[in-house]
């Protein structure tokens, strides 16, 4: 997004990249602002509706029953899709913030990124079964705000895209400079004709559509670039049906 | 005796039905549409529980809740934030404010908001 050369005149361009900074962040903060009020409007609404359909403003006819519930499901939806432009605002506006990089405990941040996924996995009945190594892990040096991005993404999709009462596991294994983070479920998978195109900015699986009718595709196009601005690497294994592996390498010094 | 709710919510039409909702289901509830509101009331009685927006004119949520908990007598006063924001770093700064319960708005329905006032401080 930002520019890096300079231009023609050879004027320098950091006055441009500065007004564009400025732009995205105006951007970001208008649609957080908006998507905030609109997700206060659609609560009333849901409230109203749910309070129609338990009977607390009288009693309902079928048809009006029926109406109502088919409107109650449309609001749910609008207010997914108001979370998920919520989420892709946020993934945007972290990938553009300049990077800190600080000492970091890996498995800890693994640890309380399974925790905070903890209700999620529970009602869909799935187990996250995270894989220590048997020596100590170093700490690592990370943008810590970023990589849990990264962390979320990869296990939020795991327990996305898994067969109800599925079982994730997350591994982590060090190697000569590298260390090594695989979540692996045995949900829906990736098909051939998907497999290169899963990075891409917005793209989503048809499998992973029907599976999960809300979402925006933008998750692994920002994994991919936050851990390769870490020097690391992330790639994958799977089999359409059978489940999905991701693996992420990142330097163990910098 | 009935249980007493401070309600701090700056959109009228929101605590209109919250406090529709909650009064029929037995509480006596105190509304504030701003700090300076809820510090006007909460001079004058201890409420049972306080139900708090995030986002508020001038003073948000937040503040409102280091206030809160900096006062001896409402150290403990349960406190569910029930707000529109729902990133991690907010649930997590309110977290360690002392929260009984963070609820997103949209997630949720009066109902089972009663339901989790009813857990908390009872009928």
């Amino acid at each position: 997004m930002l520019f890096r050369k300079r231009t023609k005149s050879g004027e320098n361009t950091d006055e441009e990249n500065e007004r564009l900074k400025k732009l995205l962040n105006a951007k970001s903060e208008m649609v957080s602002l908006g998507a905030h009020q609109i997700r206060t409007s659609l609560s009333a609404i849901k409230w109203i509706i749910k309070m129609f359909l338990d009977g607390d403003l009288g009693k309902l006819t079928a048809e009006q029953e029926n109406l109502l519930r088919k409107a109650y499901d449309g609001n749910d939806k609008a207010i997914n899709l108001v979370s998920e432009i919520l989420l892709v605002n946020k993934s945007e506006e972290v990938v553009e913030k300049k990077y800190i990089f600080e000492k970091a405990n890996i498995i800890e941040m693994i640890e309380n990124t399974i925790f905070d996924f903890s209700g999620e996995s529970l009602w869909r009945g799935i187990e996250i079964i995270l894989l220590k190594p048997q020596t100590q892990v170093p700490e690592i040096k990370i943008d810590k705000e970023k990589i849990l991005v990264v962390l979320q993404n990869l296990i939020e999709n795991a327990i996305k895209y898994s067969k109800y009462h599925g079982k994730i596991f997350v591994a982590v294994k060090t190697e000569d400079k590298n260390i090594e983070i695989s979540v692996k479920d045995a949900g829906i998978g990736i098909c051939e004709e998907s497999k290169a195109k899963i990075f891409e900015k917005f793209y989503r699986t048809e499998n992973a559509q029907k599976k999960e009718a809300m979402g925006s595709g933008i998750g692994l196009y920002t994994t991919k670039k936050i851990v390769e601005d870490h020097g690391g690497k992330i790639w994958f294994e799977s089999k359409e049906n059978e489940g999905a592996t991701f693996f992420v390498s990142l330097p163990l010094s910098r | 005796m009935s249980k007493k709710i401070l309600i701090i919510e700056d959109d009228l039409f929101l605590q209109g039905l919250e406090v529709t909702k909650l009064k029929k289901d037995g509480y006596e509830i105190e509304t504030a549409v701003n700090s300076v509101e809820a510090f006007k009331i909460l001079e004058k009685m201890k409420p049972d529980m306080i139900l708090l927006d995030l986002l508020l004119p001038e003073v948000d949520g937040f503040m409102i809740l280091e206030k809160i908990r900096e006062n001896k007598d409402m150290v403990t006063t349960p406190v569910i934030v029930f707000s529109n924001l729902s990133e991690d770093k907010d649930i997590k700064r309110a977290q360690k404010l002392g929260i009984s319960e963070f609820m997103v708005k949209s997630n949720f329905t009066l109902d089972e908001l009663t339901k989790k006032i009813k857990d908390l401080i009872g009928a």
